[in-house]
């Protein structure tokens, strides 16, 4: 659905990130994952058309963004940071507007779940809260009905009553029709119940990209007392950090294989365990808290 | 879709279009009223007289205010669509970008252009009531500069407003206000006449600037 | 210059026809506006101005005089650099100064031998103004005609004006409405004088303060001159034979307090002819004049004429003769050297965009190529 090849992208002399490659299957929904300035919103920008990376190529649909016919964004649903929308319409204006635009627009889908907001049907966008515009976009988004999602920091704003009702909608509709979605958020937790694959991304480059699923399993967050406490730096270990003589440390190996590890590279320990952890304590574990 | 485009135009900018028209038709009623207040207090010959020879046109009033309005109405127009960079959604709508801007755009100006029109129907009923043709030829000659500088300034308003970058920004201003200037650089009753068609080339010229603005937000420039 | 900037900034392979045409539309502007405000700018920062001495003929000295400031002090002087006091000056020229010269007990009993008064030098003087600015100037085409033989010393504005097309056509202002028995007898008194409409050109001076009034010189649609007045209501029009070749171009009427002349008039090749009030013409002996381009003061009294001419080769004077016109002295005034900085702005600066003149007033995108 969506294939990126050798992005690189800088912001005046700034590096965002060089030759960035990924790509994400049809029916899958992919989060984007990263630390602030890691170069997510530029990703999601280039993605929806709306910045030309300095070299490297996206295509969406197998066609080069920056020359995709106009026609081919029926299909691709855009969720702009903070769910903006035409704040001067009220909900059947917008829906007026946007409905000559997608010869597939389903109208009901839009109107039930406006229902559920208690809003005026004349009543402006601008004067309903944050959770309500949510869904108003979100309730124009399914209307659409596009194969290709791209949604940015749906999370913005939202309290936890409408993050929970946006993620289950969006789920709802995505696993149905068997969209394919590719969003960012910086709530992890968010995260965890939608997606299916995250990019996790580093300053300047991609650190993983994995089936949720399997990162959950392969991820360990290990604990053990060091006979002799002193820095580590071994191979496939991540963000070591020393508290007195307790050793904090994330890999994506198995207990076994990780002992393994120690011994052979003669560190002394004790008191060790390992265990799966939540999404976003394998991000922090992976990217490091700083 | 062109349709729906300006109907989301029409709700966006109604308001602000109707308090323009207001403001405008107001202006030029009350000058209209004015003249007849003085033809009535001094004598008709009086201002005959004094539009003959020392040049009187009774509505210099009005000139900036096209030009306000033509500020107004790009502000009115274009500002909420950068507010949140809400253009993105109008240039992801399955329309060409050219297609969708050049149909704001041609509303605006349009809009605009119909508001001026009805404000040289009442000058020159009215004035036509108080003065010969002649007279109100000259009059409306003087103010079709104004108007056309209304224009302008909504075209080059939207060039400005649209424009991603800052400094860039700060530039386009520079060169709208030297634009701008042109329309106003003589008070001598139809010393445009000749100059018109060339201004409105140079309208027509402004018009292309906005699409300038709109690639350079697309391409994400800052 | 325009190309490389267009150039440069269609280094976007993405941006649509459009967008690279409005860029170079764009830049095309930017370089014309540059060429408007960069000379303005130049001339802002480093102009210098200098002023020509006021001069007039002496008939006392059969020269140029002049007064001027140098040094900030005030100098009288000749064509011949002879140096005058104020009193002297004033003596010199005694039609220009006869208020001082009699304030001062010092006005003549006669002057060449003949004898005048202040009274008759009051009389006998005349200015004449014409500026390239008025002279382009577009006015309203409704002129008022006033009564020019009302039996009243005081001249009063009519109540209506006439326009000149098809026919001449009085409107009345208070009613903004036609007078028809007026234009009915205007129109066809002009027809019975031959006049064929419409007129190419009208002068007049439609002001009820002057001293008397000789209503409005016109020519019509095939050149001929007439002249026409409104006397005791009714029409009064002339035609006027002007010799063979004489195409006026432009024309003033004088209406001077001495009444010996009806108008000035300047003809296409440039002639400058005096129709006198019988209606002869007069030719003045000055080089070619043309109104729309140079401009022309006079000042006349019953001697001589002062006539300083200013064109774009310099500024000059003529002194002619009253009574036959013929030039009895000339003068031209030093061009002064163009300024440093002028001359490293001509090729600073090679073209300049100016949207005013001074020869017109006119708003209009006028280019110059290596000028200073």
């Amino acid at each position: 659905m969506i294939e990126c090849e050798n992005l690189t992208h800088y912001y005046g002399k700034r590096l965002i990130y060089e030759n960035l490659s990924f790509r994400v299957p049809e029916g899958r929904i992919l989060g984007l994952l990263g630390k602030n300035g890691t170069g997510k919103t530029t990703t999601i920008n280039i993605l929806s058309g709306f910045l030309r990376p300095r070299s490297g190529v996206c295509r969406i649909f197998g066609q080069d963004i920056t020359s995709m016919p106009p026609q081919l964004r029926r299909d691709i649903g855009l969720l702009i940071e903070g769910h903006v929308q035409y704040t001067f319409m009220n909900i059947s204006q917008i829906e007026k507007f946007y409905s000559r635009f997608y010869p597939g627009w389903r109208r009901d889908v839009y109107y039930d779940l406006m229902s559920m907001l208690k809003v005026a049907p004349q009543q402006q966008i601008s004067r309903m809260s944050c959770g309500q515009r949510s869904q108003v976009a979100l309730g124009l988004l399914m209307a659409q009905n596009p194969s290709l999602l791209i949604l940015d920091d749906f999370s913005l704003g939202l309290d936890p009553g409408y993050r929970r009702l946006f993620i289950d909608y969006l789920r709802d509709f995505v696993k149905t029709d068997g969209k394919t979605v590719f969003l960012t958020s910086h709530i992890i937790q968010d995260m965890e119940r939608l997606i299916d694959d995250c990019i996790i991304m580093d300053y300047g480059r991609i650190l993983i990209q994995n089936p949720v699923a399997s990162l959950l399993r392969e991820y360990y967050s290990y604990t053990f007392r060091m006979e002799n406490p002193g820095p580590i730096g071994l191979p496939g270990l991540y963000h070591p950090t020393l508290r007195k003589d307790r050793m904090e440390v994330g890999a994506l190996m198995p207990p076994q294989a990780m002992e393994a590890l120690l011994r052979s590279n003669g560190i002394a320990y004790s008191d060790f365990s390992g265990s799966h952890v939540p999404l976003e304590d394998v991000f922090i574990g992976l990217t490091g808290k700083y | 879709m062109i349709q729906a485009l300006l109907y989301k135009e029409y709700i966006k900018t109604r308001a602000a279009y109707a308090l323009l028209a207001a403001l405008l038709w107001g202006i030029c009623i009350y000058l209209s009223l004015n003249v007849h207040r003085i033809a009535g207090i001094k004598g008709a010959a009086h201002l005959w007289e004094v539009a003959i020879s020392r040049d009187a046109i009774f509505v210099q009033w009005l000139k900036f205010v096209p030009l306000i309005a033509g500020i107004l109405a790009g502000v009115a127009q274009f500002v909420p669509e950068m507010v949140q960079k809400r253009l993105k959604l109008t240039l992801h709508l399955p329309c060409s970008c050219t297609a969708s801007a050049g149909t704001m755009l041609t509303y605006g100006a349009a809009a605009l252009s119909a508001i001026y029109a009805v404000d040289f129907l009442i000058l020159n009923i009215a004035l036509g009531k108080v003065f010969a043709e002649e007279i109100v030829s000259r009059i409306l000659m003087t103010a079709l500069p104004w108007h056309l500088a209304g224009v302008t300034a909504y075209l080059l308003t939207a060039w400005v407003i649209l424009e991603p970058a800052w400094k860039v920004r700060v530039f386009n201003m520079g060169i709208s206000a030297l634009l701008i200037r042109l329309f106003f650089l003589s008070d001598t009753p139809e010393a445009y006449n000749r100059f018109i068609p060339i201004l409105a080339i140079t309208a027509a010229v402004t018009a292309s600037f906005p699409f300038i603005s709109v690639d350079r937000f697309k391409a994400g420039r800052e | 210059m325009t190309l490389s900037i267009c150039h440069m900034r269609i280094h976007d392979r993405h941006s649509s026809p459009l967008v690279r045409t409005a860029r170079c539309l764009l830049a095309v502007l930017c370089l014309l506006l540059a060429a408007w405000v960069l000379p303005w700018l130049y001339r802002f920062a480093t102009a210098g101005k200098q002023d020509t001495p006021f001069a007039l003929y002496s008939h006392i000295t059969g020269g140029f005089a002049f007064a001027g400031r140098s040094g900030g002090q005030a100098r009288y002087y000749g064509a011949d650099g002879q140096e005058f006091s104020e009193s002297a000056f004033d003596s010199i020229l005694p039609f220009f100064y006869f208020r001082q010269l009699t304030a001062d007990g010092r006005f003549p009993d006669s002057i060449s031998g003949v004898a005048v008064t202040p009274y008759d030098v009051q009389r006998s003087n005349f200015t004449f103004r014409t500026t390239p600015q008025e002279c382009n100037r577009k006015g309203v085409p409704l002129y008022p005609l006033l009564e020019s033989r009302s039996g009243r010393v005081d001249l009063t504005m009519p109540d209506d004006v006439f326009r000149m097309e098809r026919r001449m056509e009085f409107i009345d202002m208070g009613s903004n409405s036609v007078n028809e028995d007026k234009s009915r007898a205007f129109t066809s008194m002009l027809e019975k004088k031959g006049f064929a409409f419409p007129p190419s050109l009208i002068a007049g001076n439609g002001t009820a303060r002057k001293e008397y009034d000789n209503g409005y010189m016109m020519t019509d649609a095939a050149g001929k001159l007439y002249n026409v007045r409104m006397q005791a209501g009714r029409p009064y029009v002339r035609p006027i034979a002007m010799p063979d070749g004489v195409c006026p171009a432009h024309m003033a009427v004088t209406e001077f307090r001495a009444r010996d002349m009806l108008a000035f008039l300047f003809d296409t090749q440039g002639r400058f002819w005096v129709l006198t009030s019988e209606y002869d013409m007069m030719q003045v002996e000055i080089p070619p004049f043309y109104p729309e381009r140079m401009s022309m003061v006079i000042i006349g009294n019953m001697f001589d004429w002062t006539i300083r001419v200013v064109a774009d080769d310099g500024e000059h004077l003529y002194a002619v003769d009253a009574q036959t016109l013929e030039r009895i002295g000339t003068y031209t005034f030093p061009q002064p050297e163009p300024s440093v900085a002028e001359r490293i702005g001509k090729y600073l600066l090679p073209v300049k965009l100016t949207f005013l003149s001074a020869k017109d007033r006119d708003v209009y995108p006028r280019f110059s190529f290596f000028s200073e």
